[in-house]
């Protein structure tokens, strides 16, 4: 059953610091209302894995490991490789956290960003497939949150974008009837670069790229992905709050003007 | 002049100034219904009342509980209600109570109905019970009729004079329950007369000639259909 | 890879349907006995029974919220309900959606008017077709008002999304797989307030707001059905006002 939880707790005195600053345009960090915190990205950094990222926004903390594997395609899609996208809080990740299978708030994050990557279309399915019908390739891409300081959800997915613009794989040929793996190793076929905003509302202020703090006392929050060409490919309210209609339009423009801010550092850092 | 409408939640039961109760939220200069009801739009201000909702003990409530629980020091007692009330032992035995010395079960056992009336309730802790006052305790025989807490009012009538129709019509006692339970004593023949009423007056409870078809059929007249 | 057309040369869809035209709808209220409250409600091909229990005592007792309900909600999908038999254990995605249920309802609840209780949703679908959630949202809305919870508004939910390069109304399951843009949402109607919105493909900004807006179009006219399904067990279909002078019964 989904059930409302017990919350870090703001203290009244900061919460009405923070109302105060907000009336005035500010955040308590100092940020403007539509800038994101200092966002630093590390490709490349595990070895085993076919492609890894390792994401700092402000001090939420993520990394994200690719796996490639092969398997078998989903009988409605014969000709698509298969791709998962997974997420996880550690219980060293914050003193709320803790250890077990993934609760309602670790699903949901795994499935936005999961959708966000999907429905870009940034990874080319159908390059995927090896042998139509019987093998193609699966990606795995598994995020791990270090340090939890707000706004998981476009950490994450600039995890998993970072990390798959970066991955590499080994090329497959069909020999006598069989799949072998080769010498070469070849991109994980990607495209577009999806990159998602997501926005805390407080009283009737949308702030982007919320902290711990912030989201511990937002009324709602809203989440969007744009692609390259400034398309929206998917979204996500959040929260037991309310977005009146022109809320939900300003929060469109706002994630496809600051999504082309944050693509531009992740183009760089996975060039 | 008194304007009655049908309202559902978010619908707006006037525009003005005016006092008002439970159920309806003032938003501006708009008085909305927070509940499915009957409202009314008077000089003395909106009135809503509820055709939904459960049972919210309020002070000085006359309820009819069935006793669920003993601990040392008093009753557990289901009203009814998203919160079980809890009778004291010393309200019961005195100020001298002490669990050594008087046993509980002496008293109400578990599954006993009582009448009771709430002693407070500060949404802090489950409502408190007394039974200090006329007609209240442990219900000895009878029948117990459960009807909707919403359609009490009407089952009590403006100043009692539904349900004393009812006593004085049947030869019963009927100690009705604020929390929807109705305690009725007497001759079974009295007491199938007053659980048809009560089916009547839960039914067509919005009816604006209720009470007259309820003295009809209590008089011995038409059928309950 | 020939494409399947979802919308005909006439602008007719799959189901007969224009562009901006609903699926058949029917709600009912208060079709279970022992719930506090509960609704039926038929969209199209989905069936689905919303049911309310509470204001209740909550368990386990450490979970309870000292100045306000705890609302919990579940939304569950039948074995039978889909073309392939779905395993009955929560799947992620009725994990997910259970959530975005709940937040869609909450704002709706005026919840601290029942410290510490518990108020349970539970959404059950019989035969789900496309837009299940929106439908049960809406159902439990029904439930809840039912059930006597004071509520602020009703929700209703409705959803639009992009087929074959179009924005129509109120997806089926088959335009909700093969088409390009699903976008469920539900809102409150008298307070004009969003309390869920999901946005899964690709939208152009202005298809984004074509979408949007169509939807909630389509939620106001779902929103008369709904009102009218309260009339319907409350007040024997009709809502009248009258005028008396004082001292009449």
């Amino acid at each position: 059953m989904s059930a409302v939880k017990k919350n870090y707790v703001v203290e009244t005195l900061r919460k009405a610091q923070m109302i105060e600053l907000l009336a005035k345009g500010k955040r308590l960090d100092g940020r403007a209302l539509d800038e994101h915190r200092q966002l630093t990205i590390q490709t490349g950094l595990i070895q085993k894995a076919n492609g890894s990222a390792l994401v700092s926004l402000g001090n939420t903390q993520v990394i994200a490991g690719v796996k490639v594997a092969t398997g078998t395609p989903f009988p409605d899609t014969p000709d698509k490789g298969l791709l998962v996208v997974n997420a996880e809080v550690l219980p060293l990740a914050s003193a709320y956290a803790e250890a077990g299978p993934p609760d309602e708030d670790a699903i949901e994050l795994a499935r936005v960003v999961d959708r966000g990557v999907r429905e870009s279309e940034m990874v080319d399915m159908e390059q995927l497939c090896i042998v139509e019908g019987k093998t193609v390739y699966s990606v795995f891409v598994d995020v791990n949150i270090l340090n939890v300081d707000g706004n998981l959800f476009d950490a994450t997915s600039y995890a998993v974008v970072s990390a798959l613009r970066t991955a590499r794989m080994p090329k497959y040929v069909v020999e006598d009837d069989k799949v072998k793996a080769t010498e070469e190793i070849v991109p994980v076929p990607v495209s577009k670069t999806p990159v998602s905003v997501t926005m805390a509302k407080i009283g009737s202020t949308l702030i982007v790229d919320p902290t711990n703090e912030e989201e511990a006392v937002m009324d709602a929050r809203i989440t969007i992905t744009t692609d390259d060409e400034g398309n929206i490919c998917a979204g996500q309210k959040g929260n037991p709050g309310t977005f009146a209609p022109s809320e939900v339009l300003q929060a469109a423009d706002t994630s496809i003007r600051i999504g082309e801010k944050v693509r531009r550092i992740i183009l760089e850092a996975t060039a | 002049m008194v304007v009655r409408k049908q309202v559902i939640p978010g619908d707006v039961i006037a525009r003005g100034d005016y006092r008002y109760g439970s159920y309806v939220e003032k938003r501006g200069d708009e008085y909305v219904a927070l509940r499915v009801g009957l409202a009314e739009v008077s000089r003395e201000g909106i009135k809503l009342n509820p055709l939904t909702g459960p049972y919210i003990p309020h002070a000085d409530d006359q309820v009819i509980g069935k006793v669920i629980d003993i601990s040392g020091f008093g009753w557990e007692v289901d009203i009814n209600s998203c919160f079980f009330g809890y009778l004291p032992a010393s309200f019961v035995f005195g100020r001298d109570f002490s669990p050594a010395t008087h046993d509980l079960s002496s008293k109400f056992r578990i599954g006993d109905m009582i009448a009771a009336k709430i002693e407070s309730f500060d949404r802090s802790r489950d409502p408190q019970l007394s039974i200090r006052g006329p007609g209240l305790g442990k219900i000895p025989r009878g029948e117990i009729i459960k009807i909707s807490p919403t359609k009490v009012p009407r089952l009590i009538g403006k100043r009692g004079y539904m349900v004393k129709m009812i006593t004085s019509q049947t030869g019963c006692d009927v100690k009705v329950g604020q929390n929807g339970l109705v305690a009725v004593i007497g001759p079974p023949e009295g007491i199938l007369k007053v659980a048809n009423a009560i089916r009547m007056i839960e039914e067509e409870a919005h009816a604006a000639d209720l009470t007259r078809k309820v003295q009809e059929y209590l008089s011995g007249g038409a059928g309950v259909g | 890879m020939a494409e399947k057309k979802l919308i005909d040369e006439n602008g007719i869809r799959t189901d007969g349907r224009k562009w901006n035209e609903l699926r058949p709808i029917k709600m009912e209220v208060g079709t279970l006995k022992n719930a506090d409250g509960s609704a039926y409600i038929e969209f199209g091909r989905n069936k689905i029974v919303a049911a309310v229990y509470g204001p209740k005592e909550v368990h386990p007792k450490h979970e309870v919220l000292p100045d306000r309900a705890l609302i919990r909600c579940r939304y569950h999908m039948a074995p039978f309900s889909v073309e392939e038999r779905k395993n009955p254990a929560p799947s992620r995605r009725e994990i997910e959606i259970s959530k975005v249920i709940r937040e869609a309802l909450e704002p709706a609840l005026i919840a601290e008017d029942y410290p510490r209780t518990a108020i349970e949703v539970y959404v059950e679908v019989l035969q789900s077709d496309g837009g299940s959630r929106v439908a049960g949202i809406t159902a439990s809305s029904l439930a809840l008002a039912d059930a006597g919870i004071n509520m602020r508004d009703l929700v209703v939910g409705c959803s639009a999304g992009i087929v074959d390069g179009q924005v129509v109304l109120d997806l089926n399951d088959t335009e909700d797989k093969e088409g390009t843009g699903d976008m469920p949402v539900a809102f409150m109607p008298n307070l004009n307030q969003v309390t869920l919105l999901q946005v899964d493909g690709i939208y152009s900004r202005e298809n984004f707001q074509k979408a949007f807006e169509l939807a909630m179009e389509g939620g106001r006219k779902v929103y008369q059905i709904q009102r009218q399904a309260l009339l319907d067990k409350f007040f024997g279909g009709m809502q009248t006002e009258s005028e008396t002078q004082e001292g009449d019964e």
